[in-house]
């Protein structure tokens, strides 16, 4: 379960403040399913590759969103690379745990394990309205209260405080039905809505609002290798039949390819790292000229991403010092490689 | 039959289309050399920056397409188990999940559509749901060029049925669980008379810009443009209402276009052709494509009351009348719930004299709208590829008032465009199947019509409201190019070349200027471009245009060990020839 910090939101600069964090948790959560996305040897894993990449996508249109409704309270979003190992954006200790630390972990139970604390819903009904402030306040929150929390806030900010069109990222290009204008409180409500519902499930399933299983599920199907299946039972649902998952069917990638020394491993796996790092800084620098209202950066960051991808299937394929050993991305923002590496 | 008879689903949503339409021109591509044209010597940049320049004239529209189109926002909206629309079923709301690849078999013409796709999902995997591998390719026809004369840019005004089948014999599964409508169905797909599932979709208001007003895309064009120029990866898909049925796939039907008694327009402007069935006590009628819109609002031309009646052999005598249509019966709203069926109850002895007798559809003043054509020739296989020296079997079912005729009835083919006109006739069997043969003779795109009956006269063009019809590409063998050094000079040269400037999307998976990329990924390449793996949405390339010849150079060269020579090209140049190339319309 991922912990966020509780915060009151009593002032526009507040919401603006947790909207910018926002942006920054769901960015962060796109590497570790990257990474583990990236991991899985071609031909093996379909049902369990279509099921990560479906939720990282939505996590990207996510991003976007959320992008999109600070962008309508007049604030350019700012990207931050994320650095891994390390702690969600927002991340505290909360329910009696430590805060969780995210690593980059080729696909296994333990990555999946790491999503579904990631997507993990809290536990029954957790509404948290604006109201609840009068009460005791808490000290920490949960992604789906978070994003609650914050809507409440942004339900009472009157029409004026909403800009129209101001550096919207729609659907014309990319991801068809799922990244929307926001141009006031209907459409900032609407993308909050999905963004838990898409997360969490609806309270009373564990499908979202489109009929589709929430990513905590999604994770949980691949980790069980089991699929979440209707039953005629009190809760409606049971684990059946196999997925397919074969957990062998993966390249042998180091975790946490940010913190290995690659001084001392082969040249070419060195190449490789740089690919990654450039395709990566490429896509963040895009992506942030893309929601500061750059007509055509979208484009440019979707070319980065595939660029991202082919420089990690490369780099999966590439030995380190230890022949059986090799590294997936490490997802990191060095503005130095770009241009300076093909 | 077929969707026509229940149990039935019903969906709705939306679908994205992002075809390259660089290659619809012949001053950009030779559909019948499957190659594309390049200016004397100039190279991919050029060609690259030809097509981005004409964006900004009438001529393209998207050179970074995909060929993809998917489904969004597509939901399934209603069931009907016999007793008429329900919302009830627990399949309702369910996703309806599909992404094909859409590919013109005849690249400059528009009436050859088709999607490569694998499966396609109805309901998610652990709920209800209904599973349907692909075995046969999604096919266009019926395409109407009069659906919402509003949008007048490039396919705005068009709405198409498309439609396939998926044996119950080739994976198709279904997980009922507490779904009435999907309990029946695999109760249906028991019986030996059901060889499987129907699918039928209409797509219709197609956007382009995602611009609701047509006068606005020469400025959205123009962004596109400078985004293009920007570089990156510019897509620009446009996009279509659908509405869409799921029913039974009853033996004798045709797999790929609609069967049932052909409907066909007489006032295309006001109602295009349809599908109908009568049983005892019911008329059916498949209006999905038929009604046209008035405005992007999707608000449907109110044609007022429509009767039903059957008509003797002199056209115009009613031997029957089977029943009326209010605007209500085919408005938006009862439209967009059950995808254009309708069904109005008629009397038994009426229902008793329509079984031989000619259906009309026809205004309150008794204008004819639609008027049956009884005896319909389907081609089994309605696009059909063939490597020049190829040579096939075409089969065509025919049709009597919806039903396959016994032994013995005349079939004409002919190819519309041979100066000639003359026609080639086979008889039919006795599961009223005529065959004809075909020969790829060397590379070109032939069309072929039918008409059935003894004397019946071969339409001298294609109307897709109207016409049934084959269209079949034969591509060039290129035996000088199999048999060239296996260098990369002459494997880009000669074969990738024409891909790398045609599909600047290819880039994002895999540089086809690049031959140490080319060479890593040489086992994907083998099966991607398999010829066993033609129906696959993965195929490459996507526009099913390489060549015997091609392949085998290719293949020389990935399973070689030849040295990799650098490729120099000629630096880009602005055609103006290219700049002033119009847009592709609808019709032709």
């Amino acid at each position: 379960m991922i912990y966020l910090e509780f915060k009151a939101i009593e002032t526009v600069d507040d919401a603006i403040e947790l909207l910018q964090m926002a942006i920054a948790l769901e960015f962060s959560t796109l590497p570790p399913y990257l990474y583990a996305l990236y991991s899985i040897r071609p031909g093996t894993n379909a049902a369990a590759f279509e099921r990560i990449r479906f939720v990282a996508m939505e996590e990207m249109v996510h991003m976007c969103l959320a992008c999109n409704i600070l962008n309508a309270l007049g604030t350019n979003p700012v990207l931050t690379a994320p650095n891994y190992p390390g702690p969600l954006p927002g991340g505290i200790s909360g329910g009696g745990k430590e805060p969780l630390i995210i690593h980059l972990l080729p696909f296994s139970k333990d990555a999946m394990a790491q999503a579904m604390a990631i997507e993990e819903p809290e536990a029954g009904p957790m509404d948290f309205p604006h109201e609840a402030l009068e009460a005791a306040q808490p000290t920490f929150m949960t992604i789906g209260q978070f994003y609650h929390h914050l809507d409440g806030f942004l339900a009472t900010l009157p029409a004026s405080r909403w800009s129209r069109g101001r550096n919207q990222l729609d659907d014309r290009q990319f991801l068809a039905g799922k990244v929307f204008a926001v141009n006031g409180f209907t459409d900032a409500h609407r993308a909050i809505d999905g963004i838990v519902s898409e997360g969490e499930g609806t309270r009373d399933s564990p499908l979202d609002f489109g009929g589709d299983v929430a990513h905590y599920y999604r994770f949980a199907e691949v980790f069980y290798d089991q699929v979440l299946t209707k039953a005629d039972n009190s809760k409606g649902y049971a684990w059946k039949d196999k997925l397919g998952v074969d957990w062998n069917g993966v390249y042998p990638a180091i975790a946490d390819p940010g913190s290995h020394d690659f001084s001392k491993d082969p040249p070419t796996a060195r190449a490789a790292q740089d690919r990654c790092d450039a395709a990566f800084t490429r896509l963040v620098q895009e992506l942030q000229r893309a929601v500061a209202g750059e007509g055509g950066r979208l484009g440019n960051a979707v070319r980065a991403m595939f660029d991202l991808r082919m420089a990690a299937k490369q780099a999966l394929t590439v030995s380190l010092a230890v022949p059986t050993q090799v590294a997936g991305p490490s997802f990191r923002y060095r503005p130095s490689l770009v241009g300076a590496v093909q | 039959m077929s969707v026509l008879e229940t149990p039935r689903l019903f969906f709705r949503g939306r679908i994205t289309w992002d075809p390259i339409v660089t290659n619809n021109r012949p001053q950009q591509y030779d559909e019948n050399e499957g190659k594309t044209v390049f200016d004397s010597d100039n190279g991919v940049a050029a060609f690259r920056k030809d097509a981005i320049a004409a964006v900004t004239g009438p001529g393209n529209w998207n050179p970074h397409g995909t060929h993809r189109s998917t489904f969004y926002e597509t939901f399934t909206v209603g069931v009907d188990t016999g007793g008429g629309l329900s919302t009830s079923d627990a399949i309702v709301k369910s996703p309806v999940l599909f992404t094909g690849m859409l590919v013109d078999l005849e690249p400059y013409g528009a009436f050859s559509s088709q999607l490569f796709f694998d499966d396609m999902s109805f309901g998610i995997q652990g709920g209800c749901r209904v599973f349907a591998p692909r075995v046969t390719r999604m096919t266009g026809r019926y395409i109407n060029f009069a659906r919402n004369t509003t949008y007048k840019y490039v396919a705005g005004v068009a709405s198409v049925v498309w439609q396939t089948s998926f044996p119950k014999t080739s994976g198709l599964r279904i997980d009922p669980h507490d779904s009435s409508l999907l309990q029946k169905f695999a109760e249906q797909l028991k019986h030996d008379d059901v060889l499987g599932l129907t699918v039928r979709w209409n797509t219709y208001r197609t956007l382009y810009f995602d611009s609701l007003n047509p006068a606005n895309n020469t400025a959205l064009a123009q962004q596109l443009h400078d985004k293009l120029v920007g570089g990156g990866f510019q897509p620009n898909p446009a996009r279509s209402e659908l509405v869409g049925v799921l029913g039974l796939w009853r033996k004798g039907e045709p797999a790929t276009e609609p069967g049932d008694r052909a409907l066909l327009t007489r006032q295309p402007g006001r109602m295009a052709s349809a599908h109908a069935r009568v049983s005892k006590h019911q008329l059916t009628l498949d209006l999905a494509n038929s009604v046209p819109e008035t405005g992007v609002d999707l608000a449907k031309l109110n044609l007022g009351d429509l009767n039903a009646v059957a008509v003797a052999p002199d056209g115009a005598t009613v031997v029957a009348r089977l029943g009326s249509l209010k605007y209500a019966d085919y408005c938006r709203e009862k439209y967009e719930a059950s995808a254009g069926i309708v069904t109005i109850e008629v009397d038994w002895g009426e229902a008793e004299k329509a079984k031989t007798a000619d259906i009309q559809i026809r205004q309150k003043d008794d204008t004819v709208l639609l008027a049956e054509a009884a005896l319909r020739a389907v081609p089994t296989a309605p696009n059909i590829y063939l490597d020049e020296g190829e040579t096939t079997t075409l089969s065509v079912l025919v049709l009597d008032r919806g039903k396959p005729t016994g032994s013995g009835v005349q079939v004409a083919m002919a190819n519309p465009d041979t100066s000639s006109g003359a026609s080639t006739t086979s008889l039919t069997n006795a599961e009223g199947i005529a065959t004809f043969s075909l020969s790829g003779t060397k590379g070109q795109v032939e069309s072929f019509v039918f008409a059935a009956g003894q004397g019946a006269a071969v339409p001298q063009g294609i109307n897709p409201q109207t016409t049934t019809y084959v269209y079949v590409r034969t591509l060039p063998a290129d035996a000088d190019i199999a048999g060239l050094e296996p260098s990369w000079t002459t494997v880009y040269g000669k074969v990738l070349r024409n891909w790398h400037a045609m599909a600047p999307c290819m880039d994002n998976w895999l540089d086809l200027g690049n031959p140490d990329q080319v060479k890593s990924f040489a086992a994907m390449l083998h099966e991607l471009t398999a010829k066993a793996n033609f129906e696959a949405f993965r195929f490459m390339p996507v526009t099913r245009d390489m060549t015997t010849g091609e392949r085998a150079l290719l293949y020389a060269f990935l399973d070689g060990t030849g040295a990799l020579e650098a490729v120099v090209e000629a630096p880009p140049q602005v055609s103006l020839q290219r700049l002033s190339r119009a847009m592709r319309g609808g019709a032709r």
